[in-house]
């Protein structure tokens, strides 16, 4: 073996890690140490302090961020799961011969810009918006519902925003799965449903959790949706952060509110990697 | 088909033409500028009042750059260590050139640099560091929907709307965030309606609790509440009044006014940040912007109030509802900037633990 060809799989991994290493860690511990800078009047001092994270920890202001960027991740991953599982079935199993068409079409989301089909919702759900005008001009109601801004809003705007990519993960899982296990267990006298929930079902796990995870991560740190669909009463961490950065100028407390969100992510990251480690070694 | 291989001589020209760059782009900079400033109908009076005559002037080429408000553009300048990629910061607020003062990221700006520095209100000095330039004045005003509402007499019918006005009004007031200096003023203005002002806020904070009801949208930035003004479906804000102006030139139907109890007025800054590549042109369009001609097209156009008390002869609709004179300056209350500074991540948390109650 030669050693440019020893050197080859070192040098292939060397572009991707020097990518994230730049874009990643570097911002990522530049991040960290600005989370225990101590500010005043917004300047930066130089001490060091954990009276960033001691702060965002007992105020109940950003505890109730924190929550919802929760809240919100978990429940928009379960709707895209909801969702986009019977979708992607249909899609994997169709013979039709609309099948790559059909494919296209419930990705084609993912053309228009997030912002745009935020302001879709905003002009659905707002004060004046198509549901209140749809429900005052049949008399159902006399005042207008306020949907707006709520956080069950932005929930909804993230799913509808994300269901895409649950679609993508949960049809790759399901391609992967060999026909004739269901073959078999229906041979062997399971009906149809019995069929998917002990072989179907069990097998796409991994995408199911895949487009969770992946949901939840952007979820919890989206920034446009909560934005516009939200309000000073349902800030999450994304939001918060830039309050921080661009308004107030407090960048440690900003940087410490990144950091909890970037730990949060990791942790369910690895929680989720945890699980999976554990499900492949029984 | 014919096959073109990538040679070494080409690597090696593209990697020195790519590591020469940094130094080749400040050498086409000489006769370029980078502005800074707000988008929608200010940069458009902005380009026809002030940057094109000056491109004119001067032959050269100004590039506008209308991202941002003013913390957001000071977020660039201290991120980049003063070298934003913007010459002039044209629209700051008292409160970043103070920062910028602190933390030496502005430029110094003297009459050596900026002749006209010598015309400008006395008051301006007073109110920034000289670490920038006060190219306009405009103040807080009660911006309302005149086919929907009364005029506002006081700024209690904003913060007590409910008494003022009855149940109508309710879900068509704006509140705007803090980050935005004029829900800052607003605040202020509702403390000293119940004897409280810049040193007891908690006046303000007991009717945002109780105004929080009536409530129909909250917005970061003025001029996003332009379009449902327009289309009634909010009746009464607090506004700066040179917006106001603009739309009550654009015949929305809405009116402004200052309250009997008085109002506050927001200092226009601009400054140079210290990594500026320009800097030379960059006081050379500060100075340009106080030149008489230019501070009248460009106040008339925008509505706000001049740099400079020595121009006379203002349009009398103009000079009504303008800072023109010295009396009219002095009528209108400036707080200590950097007390407000020192104070507004405090009063941004507090007026989010009421809005979120």
């Amino acid at each position: 073996m030669t050693a440019g060809r020893r050197l080859t799989p070192y040098l292939l991994i060397a572009i991707p890690a020097t990518f994230l290493l730049a874009f990643f860690v570097i911002p990522s511990v530049v991040l960290l140490s600005m989370s225990v800078v101590e500010t005043e009047d917004t300047i930066p001092t130089g001490n060091l302090t954990l009276d960033n994270y001691g702060l965002l920890l007992s105020t109940r202001l950003y505890l109730n961020a924190i929550k919802r960027s929760f809240i919100v991740g978990v429940a928009s991953g379960a709707i895209v799961v909801l969702l986009a599982y019977p979708l992607a079935y249909f899609l994997v199993r169709t013979t039709s011969r609309w099948k790559n068409l059909l494919i296209a079409l419930s990705l084609a989301p993912l053309l228009a810009s997030v912002i745009v089909r935020t302001y879709g919702w905003w002009v659905v759900l707002n004060r004046e918006g198509a549901i209140n005008v749809a429900l005052r001009s049949l008399g159902i109601i006399d005042q207008p519902l306020v949907m707006l801004p709520s956080t069950l809003a932005i929930i909804i705007g993230l799913a509808h925003a994300l269901l895409p990519y649950g679609v993508l993960t949960i049809m790759a899982s399901l391609n992967g799965l060999n026909p004739s296990l269901e073959r078999a267990a229906m041979s062997l006298g399971a009906g149809r449903l019995r069929t998917f929930l002990a072989v179907t079902l069990p097998l796409s796990a991994p995408g199911i959790a895949g487009g969770f995870l992946l949901t939840f991560a952007i979820a919890m740190s989206a920034y446009a949706t909560p934005a516009i669909l939200g309000g000073p009463a349902t800030e999450v961490m994304a939001t918060m952060i830039r309050r921080f950065m661009l308004e107030l100028l407090e960048w440690s407390l900003g940087s410490a509110m990144g950091a909890i969100l970037l730990a949060s992510c990791m942790a369910l990251l690895l929680l989720t990697s945890a699980l999976g480690n554990r499900r492949s070694a029984s | 088909m014919t096959r073109k291989a990538i040679s070494r001589r080409g690597i090696l020209r593209a990697t020195t033409g790519a590591l020469a760059a940094p130094y080749v782009i400040p050498a086409l900079a000489a006769d370029t500028l980078v502005v800074n400033g707000y988008g929608a109908e200010f940069q458009e009076f902005m380009m026809r009042t002030t940057i094109e005559p000056f491109e004119k002037k001067f032959g050269v080429k100004v590039t506008y750059d209308n991202t941002g408000m003013a913390s957001q553009n000071y977020a660039k300048i201290r991120a980049s260590r003063g070298a934003p990629g913007f010459d002039v910061a044209a629209e700051l607020t008292p409160a970043e050139v103070i920062l910028g003062q602190k933390e030496k990221l502005l430029e110094e700006i003297t009459e050596a640099q900026v002749p006209n520095l010598k015309y400008v209100w006395a008051k301006s000095r007073t109110i920034i560091p000289p670490y920038g330039v006060v190219h306009g004045y405009q103040y807080l005003s009660l911006l309302w929907n005149k086919n929907r509402l009364e005029r506002p007499e006081s700024w209690a019918n904003y913060w007590q709307p409910g008494a003022a006005y009855g149940d109508k009004i309710k879900g068509h007031l704006v509140a705007f965030e803090p980050a935005n200096l004029l829900a800052v003023y607003a605040l202020i203005m509702a403390a000293k309606l119940k004897g409280g002002g810049v040193e007891n806020m908690q006046p303000a904070w007991d009717l945002l609790a109780a105004q929080k009801p009536w409530i129909g949208m909250s917005l970061l930035a003025s001029d996003a509440a332009a379009p449902y003004f327009e289309n009634d479906q909010v009746w009464l804000a607090p506004f700066w009044s040179a917006r106001a102006g603009y739309y009550v030139g654009r015949n929305y139907p809405v009116a402004f006014t200052i309250p009997k109890e008085g109002t506050i007025g927001l200092a226009n800054c601009a400054c140079v940040p210290i990594g500026a590549a320009n800097k030379k042109l960059a006081f050379e369009f500060i100075n340009f912007r106080l030149e008489p001609d230019i501070q009248r097209a460009f106040h008339q156009a925008y509505r706000t109030s001049p740099g400079r008390p020595d121009l006379g002869d203002w349009p009398p609709e103009y000079a009504a509802t303008q800072i023109t004179t010295e009396a009219k300056l002095a009528s209108v209350e400036f707080p200590d900037s950097a007390f407000i500074g020192s104070k507004r991540s405090e009063w941004t948390r507090k007026w989010q633990e009421v809005m979120s109650g």
